[in-house]
């Protein structure tokens, strides 16, 4: 099992979250997720994500942040 | 695996707002050769000559400049709605806003009637065109948050400013008889306590908490504080020509109003900014800082002013001008300049070139700026500018600093345009082979 990769980007102002998901899902491995917690919930993040074959989910967490899961949609992309 | 870009349908090309942002502080050192060309007599009354040529300078070459720049390349972006033509809009709004804005200071400084007329088409044509623009783009936007109700109410704020604005104009070319006093206050009232100020509370409600990481605004300001402050000026203006005690009582209550209102938006920003969850120092904190503590400082002024009726001096209304214009409203601006051009640097070219490696990090383009000398610079010009009011002889050496702080400006947007126009450069080349 390859471990998540987290991304905490609570405490970055935009363009930075988006500039390090970028980079995450550059060197996403099969099976591998990236955790990603955010103060506000990345809405231009999703098309892209959908553009580029990926999977996301998106849930509103106790402590009051947004954790978006994300993964490859199959492994030949 | 390919790289990842960015697609963004609805963002016009950078060329769009970067051909206002290099251009506005241009008009920031024309501003500040006035001054120091004209020197103390720029400061003897704030409705002379040079006074208003100075002024128009500042807030139709630069704020406007500035403000329509990054409305074009923002609401499509915000509200969903691409700008068909971009490059012809784009031209339409900033062609003839330059020709007017120097159109204007000339006819001020010479007092000709030609420059006038000049000045009326030009204008006329930019804020028409970019009306209609505003006010289509806003139609199509179903709804929307407080920063679109924001900009209509900017808008409204900004069809009577030029409205007022072109029958002054047209009233000193033709020497055609109007009621002089009270428009040449209310005018710049709805310029820059209405289209300048809504449009700023705007924005400040996304991009405040966005950029400075903040909480939100609570709901009972961005609900009420922007639709209040319209009513309020539109209040104002009703009072200004009602005859008697009941114009009189009005007006006033209306200033009041409009002054709870400006301190209520700088108490809560100031408070959201000091509660931040990002502790690291970012210098475009201080810009809203100074700007906030300068529109409080304004606000105590005009009081002062309405308390005293006519009997406030002349230093205390220039300083009151100053406060607010160069004061709060350019702080304000350049402070979401230094936010929105490194970003919008960034954001092109990741969309653009995204899998080459050599985008530089938004991180990076922020550091070749050094906006903490653009800071320095300007509360340095500010300050001297203040002492002018009283000491008319320092008011050369205000104009010598401003011109530093201009020109510092016009680098530092140069230098992302220069970035964007490298990497671009290197991208073509690595496409090439």
């Amino acid at each position: 099992m390859v471990m998540d990769i987290l991304l905490d980007v609570r405490e970055l102002e935009p363009p930075e979250p988006l500039e390090k998901v970028l980079e995450a899902l550059c060197v996403l491995e099969n099976g591998q997720r990236i955790r990603m917690i955010h103060h506000r919930e990345p809405h231009p993040l999703y098309p892209i994500l959908q553009r580029e074959g990926f999977r996301y989910e998106t849930h509103f967490t106790d402590e009051g942040a947004f954790e978006i899961l994300i993964w490859r949609s199959s492994p030949d992309n | 695996m390919l790289p990842i870009g960015l697609s963004f349908q609805q963002a016009p090309p950078i060329s769009v707002p970067f051909r206002f942002f290099l251009t506005a502080p241009l008009f920031l050192l024309a501003a500040a050769t006035l001054l120091l060309v004209e020197g103390p007599d720029l400061m003897v009354h704030r409705h002379s000559a040079a006074a208003l040529a100075a002024a128009h300078l500042l807030t139709l070459g630069f704020s406007s400049m500035v403000m329509c720049g990054a409305l074009l390349q923002l609401l499509p972006v915000l509200g969903g709605v691409p700008l068909s033509h971009p490059g012809r809009m784009a031209w339409l709004v900033h062609a003839p806003l330059v020709a007017g804005t120097l159109g204007l200071a000339l006819a001020f400084l010479s007092g000709q009637a030609l420059f006038f007329h000049l000045a009326l088409i030009f204008l006329g044509t930019a804020f028409g065109c970019f009306g209609l623009w505003l006010a289509s783009t806003l139609r199509k936007i179903r709804g929307g948050g407080a920063s679109i109700q924001g900009m209509r109410a900017a808008l409204a704020a900004l069809i009577v400013t030029v409205s007022l604005g072109l029958v002054l104009a047209a009233a000193r070319s033709s020497g055609l008889t109007i009621p002089y006093v009270p428009l040449s206050s209310l005018h710049p009232l709805w310029g820059l306590g209405g289209w300048t100020t809504l449009l700023i509370a705007g924005l400040a409600y996304q991009l405040i908490p966005m950029f400075q990481l903040t909480a939100p605004y609570p709901a009972r300001m961005t609900s009420r504080l922007i639709p209040t402050l319209l009513l309020l000026l539109a209040g104002k203006t009703l009072g200004e020509f009602l005859p008697g005690s009941t114009g009189k009582a009005l007006s006033l209550a209306a200033s009041l109003g409009l002054d709870a209102g400006y301190l209520w938006f700088a108490t809560v920003t100031w408070q959201l900014l000091s509660r931040r969850r990002r502790k690291v120092p970012d210098t475009t904190l201080q810009f809203w800082r100074l700007g906030l503590g300068l529109l409080m400082l304004s606000v105590g002024i005009a009081l002062l002013a309405e308390v005293m009726g006519d009997g406030l001096p002349e230093p205390w209304l220039l300083m009151l001008g100053v406060l607010a214009l160069p004061g709060f409203i350019l702080c304000v601006i350049q402070g979401m300049l230094y936010k929105i051009v490194p970003f919008l640097t960034w954001f092109h070219l990741q969309s653009a070139y995204p899998g080459l490696g050599i985008v530089p990090n938004v991180r990076d383009i922020h550091a070749r700026f050094h906006a903490d000398r653009q800071l320095a610079l300007l509360a340095v010009a500010l300050a001297a500018l203040a002492v002018s009011c009283w000491l008319p002889a320092l008011s050369r050496v205000a104009g010598l600093l401003w011109m530093a702080h201009a020109l510092w400006l016009e680098i530092n947007v140069l230098q992302a345009a220069r970035i964007f126009l490298k990497v671009r450069r290197v991208a073509r080349i690595r496409e090439a082979h």
